[in-house]
């Protein structure tokens, strides 16, 4: 019996293929598609070991190649990263901070419209985080009104927190992460936008 | 564009003469898809991957050097088969005739030294 991380490895490798080319036609897509499906299907034996399942996607090669070469031999322009997938990646980031919330929004819109991306990038650029960098400045606000200092009579400056050593801590720990996670998630973006229209070029 | 080949044969020279690979595996008979993809993509050199084989079986249909039928099979999906069509065959022993010529020019180029 194939294992669940076989039946995984197949279906993964095929979900990416059917994202890679989804500006193809729609007829010959389908047709590619089910020549891959079959030609996994002919390789395989119903008892094939995880290993030997690995061989075959790895001998069938990198689905963009094979949309690549599709495209190639069907005359089609290659799919490039255009303005719209920067303006998506930028109001990600910082889309939130500008208009509220909404320019977000419109961020993630453009991140599932467009095509250079698959679901996976999609779904880390719409998870992490959502809001972008909004969130970890609202919580850098927070933390810093939390700890109030006010003059008291006599001149002295006492501070109130209701954090203490390790609260404080960890707050910067929590915004530095969060901080960082947007951003880092804003040049996976750029790295795959660009590397899907660097291996047509 | 002069690259280095470490990575292979540039790739339209390649992706020409794979075409003519294709119709060469058909000279004595059909053969199925799966069947002509693991052929060549065991011979050394030949693709860079098995996968981009079916966009170019797909090309030799659209241009009628090849026609398909499918088949059922005993075990699995049904089965493509592809056939060379004649249009096929007069291609294919187009190319064997100049291909022979223009090897022996490119082997005199490479192997010529100064001074014979």
């Amino acid at each position: 019996m194939m294992t669940d991380t076989s039946d995984r490895l197949i279906r993964d490798y095929l979900d990416e293929l059917r994202a890679r080319t989804r500006d193809l036609p729609k007829r010959r897509r389908e047709e590619l598609l089910a020549e891959i499906e079959a030609h996994i299907a002919e390789a395989l034996p119903p008892t094939a070991s995880e290993a030997e399942v690995r061989d075959v996607l790895d001998r069938l090669g990198d689905p963009e190649g094979i949309a690549a070469e599709e495209r190639e031999r069907l005359g089609v322009a290659p799919k490039r990263a255009g303005a719209l997938e920067w303006i998506a990646i930028a109001l990600l980031l910082i889309g939130g901070v500008i208009v509220p919330v909404v320019g977000w929004i419109v961020g993630v819109l453009l991140l599932w419209t467009s095509s250079v991306w698959n679901t996976r990038d999609k779904l880390i650029g719409t998870l992490v985080l959502p809001g972008g960098l909004l969130f970890p400045l609202g919580f850098g606000f927070v933390a810093t009104v939390s700890e109030a200092c006010h003059t008291v009579v006599g001149g002295a400056q006492s501070c109130t927190t209701s954090l203490g050593f390790w609260g404080r801590a960890l707050s910067i720990a929590i915004i530095v992460v969060i901080t960082l996670a947007p951003i880092v998630t804003s040049f996976y973006l750029a790295w795959r936008a660009k590397g899907s229209s660097a291996v047509e070029a | 564009m002069v690259a280095p080949v470490s990575d292979g044969l540039p790739s339209q020279l390649r992706r020409g003469v794979l075409e003519y690979c294709v119709l060469a595996l058909l000279r004595d008979g059909e053969r199925y898809g799966f069947e002509l993809v693991h052929t060549l993509g065991a011979i050394d050199g030949m693709v860079t991957s098995e996968g981009t084989l079916y966009p170019l079986l797909g090309r030799l249909r659209r241009e009628g050097v090849v026609q398909t039928t499918w088949r059922e099979s005993d075990a699995g999906p049904p089965r493509r088969y592809y056939q060379l069509t004649a249009k096929g065959r007069a291609a294919l022993d187009g190319f064997t005739g100049e291909w022979t010529r223009f090897r022996d020019a490119v082997d005199r180029v490479l192997g010529q030294r100064r001074g014979r």
